[in-house]
């Protein structure tokens, strides 16, 4: 497939996730045209019912509601609202999942109707659950605003379709914040500032309890009926996703921009710019591709770093420790005083 | 709030336009040359600024007695020194007198009146404080108001608390503080909505402050969590408000705007005694004390605490 959504392929329905954060905006008295500045929408066509957006409009809608609302909890509350949300099929069939498991593998499968700007991914080893946030579209400055909404939101899902509060623990890649207080009362006290990666990771007997209020027929109906929601629109994946995916498939060949443009039927300069629209650079994602494989063999399957090395075709000790820095911030031996903490 | 104060600001206008035709009738305007710049800087200037100041009062007082004092003691005051500037620009003849009672008269007026007006203002304010007890103490800073409700946010509770430790630590009192958590917020936000949520967490906020005593302090930490201050008060005496409160918002018949039926509340609190520790510290040792308490009553008394 030669296509792919990108920051400004409108796509996201207005009157979807957008709509929520207005919503919450004019609750606490921001003015409507403030809100709107600069993302080109006007309030009346978002009312209309019919209007898809970009990403990038989105992301301006966001920076736009940090700039007027100025309060801690912002990032925090639009998530909870934001799943299961009010987005039709997609959200029924988070609603009536069996289970939690059933519930992250439907977010995970239909997460561009439910959580078009950041990708989430599941793993499960033997012992944890580990769901991994990633950026799809260069989310810049609003990434710890989406990283702490996404967060909020799974673990406010889990808690209502639950009926308890699961003890997730959770690694967050930025500094610890001023309003810590926001974490500890809408996520939790299990909190990991400075990681390498954005995940939430929960014990694993907790994904097959069964929930009570949830029906499992019509559960699989809305499944079927949202992919074919997916199916409608121009394209299942974000640009910036795809290439993730095809450098960790790919990440124990020696990888060059060349012949990944190759691989996505492009010219080095094409592909060169449209990274150069989300924000980034392909060496930057190679490094993102590369720290969660990393991560991923030292977390989850218990690799020394010869063995991580050795996996990434790293002949040079030195060389693997000046990469794993530059991908985590952390050497080798940090990383493990870091991993003995999980 | 500027459409309540329209006919008085257009008064002004129209006053400072009578005046300036007046003039404009009478005399003649300077040639360039003859244009003192430093005056028509500080006397222009100055009364640019004093309209501001005007607008800025109107914008952000409700209307009344206190309002109008300062908006006349201000309106001469500006009155006075555009007629000032006024003169910069254009020369009367010698024989007229009355440009110096349009330049001189307002000015004494507008500062008995700015007097009066501060004065009243002052007694205003001390009112204010009243209806304030339980949510400010020594300091005001209005960038640390909660969005939600009447309190003062997690940043004033931060530096409130740095004060409160470093007092006590002076006059060797002891000082204990309380955090209240609802059971079960979550529930009320996805069962009902935000907007019912953000009605509980208010009326929440009124019923704990009928339940404080008088040097006590009220702030919401974040979310359905709130924190309160008890200077001069031990952890004996501290564990029995965190009892009360609790029983009130147990006892509490909260009834849902859209329904009106009656939704059961409960909340963990709990409390403890300042050590020798900064606020970060003592905070930090009040939610894990919330966090173990919450867990510790989910498993022994499968309360849905969330």
């Amino acid at each position: 497939m030669n296509n792919w959504l990108e920051c400004d392929t409108r796509f996201i329905p207005a009157h979807y996730q957008p709509a929520s954060l207005i919503d919450l905006a004019l609750g606490r008295g921001v003015n409507v045209h403030r809100l709107m500045q600069g993302t080109g929408l006007f309030h009346d066509d978002i009312l209309a019912g019919n209007l898809l957006i970009s990403p990038l409009q989105f992301l301006q809608l966001i920076a736009n509601l940090e700039q007027h609302m100025q309060a801690d909890d912002t990032s925090f509350l639009l998530g909870e609202q934001w799943l299961p949300g009010h987005y039709g099929a997609a959200s029924h069939a988070l609603r009536h999942a069996a289970n939690l498991h059933e519930a992250l593998e439907r977010l995970v499968c239909l997460q561009p109707l439910l959580w078009p700007l950041l990708r989430v991914r599941l793993r499960v080893d033997e012992y944890h659950v580990w769901l991994d946030w990633g950026d799809s579209f260069g989310a810049g400055k609003q990434n710890v605003f989406l990283i702490e909404a996404g967060m909020a939101a799974v673990t406010g899902m889990s808690q209502w379709l639950s009926g308890q509060r699961l003890p997730w623990t959770f690694h967050l890649a930025h500094t610890q914040p001023r309003y810590i207080e926001q974490y500890w009362v809408h996520l939790g006290d299990d909190l990991r500032f400075n990681s390498p990666l954005n995940q939430m990771c929960l014990p694993r007997s907790y994904l097959p309890q069964p929930w009570s209020s949830a029906s499992t027929t019509a559960g699989q109906v809305a499944e079927r009926e949202g992919q074919a929601m997916l199916a409608a629109l121009p394209a299942s994946q974000s640009l910036l996703d795809a290439l993730h995916d095809h450098l960790v498939a790919q990440v124990r060949q020696p990888l060059r921009l060349e012949s990944v443009a190759e691989a996505f039927d492009m010219s080095p300069a094409t592909l060169k710019r449209k990274l150069q629209k989300h924000g980034t650079r392909f060496q930057k994602q190679l490094d993102h591709a590369r720290s969660s494989v990393a991560l991923e063999l030292y977390l989850s399957r218990g690799y020394s770093s010869e063995e991580v090395a050795d996996y990434l075709n790293f002949n040079d000790r030195a060389n693997f420790r000046r990469s794993l820095r530059r991908w985590t911030g952390l050497l080798p031996g940090e990383l493990k005083d870091w991993l003995r903490g999980t | 709030m500027f459409a309540t104060h329209r006919v008085k600001l257009t008064a002004l206008l129209f006053a400072a336009n009578a005046g300036l035709i007046l003039h404009l009738l009478v005399g003649e305007i300077k040639p360039v040359m003859a244009w003192d710049w430093l005056d028509i800087a500080g006397e222009g200037g100055s009364a640019l600024l004093l309209l501001l100041w005007t607008c800025l009062l109107l914008k952000s007082r409700p209307a009344g007695r206190v309002t109008n004092l300062l908006f006349l003691g201000l309106a001469c005051l500006f009155f006075s020194l555009f007629m000032d500037s006024v003169d910069e620009f254009i020369a009367l003849p010698d024989a007229i007198t009355w440009d110096g009672w349009l330049e001189s008269g307002p000015m004494p007026i507008s500062f008995v009146l700015l007097t009066m007006g501060i004065f009243h203002w002052h007694r205003e304010q001390l009112a204010i404080n009243e209806q304030m007890r339980n949510r400010e103490r020594v300091f005001r800073e209005h960038r640390h108001f909660d969005k939600l409700t009447p309190l003062g946010d997690a940043n004033y509770l931060r530096t409130q608390l740095q004060l409160a430790l470093g007092e006590a630590a002076d006059e060797q009192q002891p000082l204990s503080v309380i955090m209240l958590d609802i059971d079960g917020f979550s529930r009320v936000n996805h069962g009902y909505g935000h907007a019912e949520g953000d009605r509980l967490l208010q009326v929440l906020t009124q019923l704990m402050l009928l339940n404080l005593r008088q040097h006590d302090l009220l702030c919401r930490l974040a979310g359905d969590r709130f924190v309160i201050i008890l200077p001069h008060t031990g952890e004996r005496q501290a564990q029995v408000l965190a009892t009360e409160l609790s029983e009130a918002v147990r006892s509490l018949a909260y009834k849902s705007s859209r329904h009106g039926e009656r939704m059961s509340l409960s909340a963990t609190v709990v409390a403890l005694m300042a050590r020798e520790e900064d606020s970060e510290a003592l905070l930090q040792r009040l939610n894990i004390t919330m966090v173990r308490t919450k867990r510790s009553l989910t498993i022994h008394c499968g309360r849905q605490t969330g």
